[in-house]
């Protein structure tokens, strides 16, 4: 029975290998058949000129010469732009020098994406610690596998297709200018214009996306993309086979994230309703509390319904059985791995740093995790008498999620609050999960996640002041609500279009990840069992997936 | 001879290693060991779910004695085992037929 599992197993690996080489030779015959653009800049000499410089306030030092006659404001920017070529001309030294200044500008914020998504990718070993601690010690090897594949398989996956569908429109509505090195990403292959669903260009990061700008945005979002691709680890460990598990990560890597991720960052249809609609500002996600958290979330709310609680998790009257975690030191170690980390994931996602807002951010992200850890804490206590360690942890990382989304857009006070709900929909959500829905998700993935996710888009909607955001996603560059240099505000601050847009694209966001995560894998465990036999998950999943014990000496193993 | 077999606290391991020692005995064998008496182990909870940690961790501790300090060995690890709360241990006294020195195969006497 057990070497028929292990067979299994190997079949679904093997399957899941096969679809990922099929994809790898599918993909260089799109890019070749792709039309001819402006050339990309691979060694960065080019990237970062005049045109890049600017001041604190965003202004730029070139005047760009204005076209549309029938703008009211024409003659005034016509007066502007000749007055820029008079000293232009005047003072070619200066223009030298702006060109400098811009370099230095695009080369200051590539230093500082890269580096803080250096600090995004570290967070991996935060959750390894965290996902493996949380679980039995039988399945300790199993979980560290997991996670260490999730980078390799997801990483590839997104090399190949995600990175294109996910930003290979992004010149068309969204391109950073902090970076450069983008504009040649500009084809939608599915929609057009505002209206964009999935990214076209820069397959297996060839064409436009082999640039020293863009693949600064590469890195900056594959570390991202990561992110969702563990965060379902969480939820569907210690029953799931390899093979399955790899299958998962390619479909989060390939498709799953990066259609969300196009939506919402890529320039696609979500990001453009404040232009096309006029709803708000489009739907605003500073750093993904849903394009990256919710995202993860549900698709683990899925799985986790799809593979079933483990075995013994409910006694026969369907009450749940404690099974309590196997190192509360990994825990702990790990949640504070992953708060910093978080340091990358949001002060970062200004993909510069010349955008002073990063000081505001990286409080508030600060303020919030500490928020919710304290409430979760006094949220056990008052329930069950003595406050969890495993729930502290869990609490601080629902504080952390709920404020990617309106980090940059809130204030102090607000970051409380936000992480204060947080602290208590992990708590209720935990409880939820386990003992109403009956899903079994032994590391508080769903609740953390996917609700707190759900919840951070929102409180975009609720607490956003305006203070920061003018002109995002296009709206409102000169005035918004009657007000120069507004940005984007949320219902306490007078938008309640906003709110609507957040609270409507939020649940959208659950509803895809969910539906389509359920749809693909009912299909794929229809073909195949995503789950072990009940021998393997009793003796653990160490030896019988991968020949070895995550502590052989305590099999009476000589250390 | 007399096995003298007791099973003690995890942290009573030291005291009782002394008080053996001082009295010129040197053999002491010490094995991790997991087991109830009468209280039956305790409750904890994880995530708000309680269970029971029926089976503690104790220290089991062997010497072998000559018949003569056997009460005496007995008393001693009594003394500086005990805290006087549930949970102390037992000692057991069994009698040892033979006892043979492994490297030299010499068969020892009291």
């Amino acid at each position: 029975m057990r070497d028929l599992s292990v067979w299994r197993s190997r079949r679904l690996l093997r399957m899941a290998v096969g679809v990922f080489a099929a994809s790898l030779l599918g993909g260089p015959v799109a890019a070749l058949a792709a039309p001819v653009d402006p050339p990309p800049d691979p060694a960065g000499i080019a990237t970062g000129d005049k045109s890049n410089a600017v001041d604190a306030g965003g202004n730029a030092f070139v005047v760009s010469e204005p076209t549309d006659k029938a703008d009211p404001d024409y003659a005034t920017k016509k007066k502007a732009f000749d007055e820029y070529q008079a000293q232009a001309t005047k003072e070619p030294l200066a223009v030298k020098l702006a060109d400098s200044v811009g370099h230095v500008r695009v080369a200051t914020n590539a230093a500082w994406t890269l580096n803080t998504g250096y600090l995004v990718l570290f967070m991996q070993a935060g959750f390894a610690l965290l996902t493996c601690g949380l679980v039995r010690r039988k399945n300790a090897a199993h979980l560290m596998m997991l996670n260490f594949a999730a980078y390799v398989f997801a990483f590839l996956a997104y090399y190949a297709v995600g990175y294109a569908f996910q930003f290979g429109a992004v010149a068309v509505n969204a391109a950073p200018a902090n970076l450069g090195g983008t504009p040649t990403l500009n084809h939608f292959l599915i929609g057009s214009g505002q209206w964009g669903f999935l990214g076209g260009k820069g397959f297996f990061l060839t064409g436009p996306a082999y640039d020293a700008g863009s693949n600064v945005l590469t890195l900056f979002q594959v570390v991202f993309m990561e992110t969702a691709g563990y965060i379902i680890v969480g939820a569907i460990c210690e029953r799931i086979t390899f093979g399955a598990f790899i299958l998962c990560e390619l479909f989060v890597g390939a498709l799953l994230y990066p259609m969300f991720g196009n939506w919402v960052w890529g320039g696609g249809w979500m990001s453009q309703l404040g232009a096309s609609m006029n709803w708000g500002h489009g739907y605003v996600d500073f750093a993904g509390s849903t394009v990256v958290h919710a995202v993860g979330g549900f698709c683990a709310m899925a799985l986790a319904i799809i593979l079933g609680p483990r075995l013994g998790k409910y006694g026969k009257d369907g009450k749940p059985v404690a099974f309590p975690a196997h190192n509360i030191v990994f825990v702990v170690t790990g949640t504070f791995i992953l708060l910093f980390g978080w340091m990358g994931f949001n002060p970062g996602s200004t993909l510069a740093a010349t955008d002073l807002r990063i000081g505001v951010v990286a409080i508030n992200t600060n303020l919030a995790a500490v928020a919710g850890s304290a409430t979760a804490m006094v949220f056990w206590y008052l329930v069950f008498g003595k406050p969890d360690i495993s729930m502290a942890c869990n609490g601080m990382l629902a504080g952390l999620v709920a404020i990617t989304a309106p980090c940059a857009f809130v204030g102090p006070t607000a970051a409380i609050a936000i992480g204060i709900v947080a602290g208590v929909i992990v708590c209720a959500g935990v409880l939820l999960n386990e003992r109403i829905l009956k899903i079994d998700d032994p590391c508080g993935a769903i609740s953390v996640h996917g609700f707190c996710g759900w919840f951070g888009a929102v409180a975009v909607g609720i607490f956003a002041d305006g203070t920061y955001g003018a002109g995002w996603n296009g709206v409102g560059a000169a005035t918004y609500l009657g007000k120069a240099g507004q940005g984007v505000t949320g219902l306490l601050h007078g938008d309640s279009s906003q709110f609507l847009l957040q609270f409507g694209g939020a649940t959208l966001c659950a509803v895809y990840a969910f539906t389509l995560t359920f749809v693909v894998f009912k299909v794929v465990n229809a073909i195949r069992p995503m789950r072990v036999s009940a021998e393997i998950e009793l003796e653990g999943l160490d030896v019988p997936e991968f020949g070895m014990l995550a502590y052989p000496e305590e099999e009476g193993i000589p250390a | 001879m007399k096995l003298i077999k007791a099973i003690v606290r995890p942290n009573k391991v030291d005291e009782v290693k002394d008080a053996v020692g001082k009295l010129g005995l040197s053999g002491i064998t010490v094995t991790e060991v997991r087991g109830h008496g009468k209280q039956k182990g305790h409750t904890a909870i994880y995530r708000g779910q309680e269970y029971t940690v029926s089976l503690l961790p104790k220290m089991e501790i062997e010497i072998v004695v000559p018949d003569a300090i056997a009460d005496e060995a007995v008393k001693v690890i009594t003394q500086a085992a005990r805290t006087g709360e549930i949970g102390d241990g037992r000692v057991f006294v069994i009698p040892v037929h033979q006892s043979y020195r492994i490297r030299t195969g010499e068969l020892e006497r009291d």
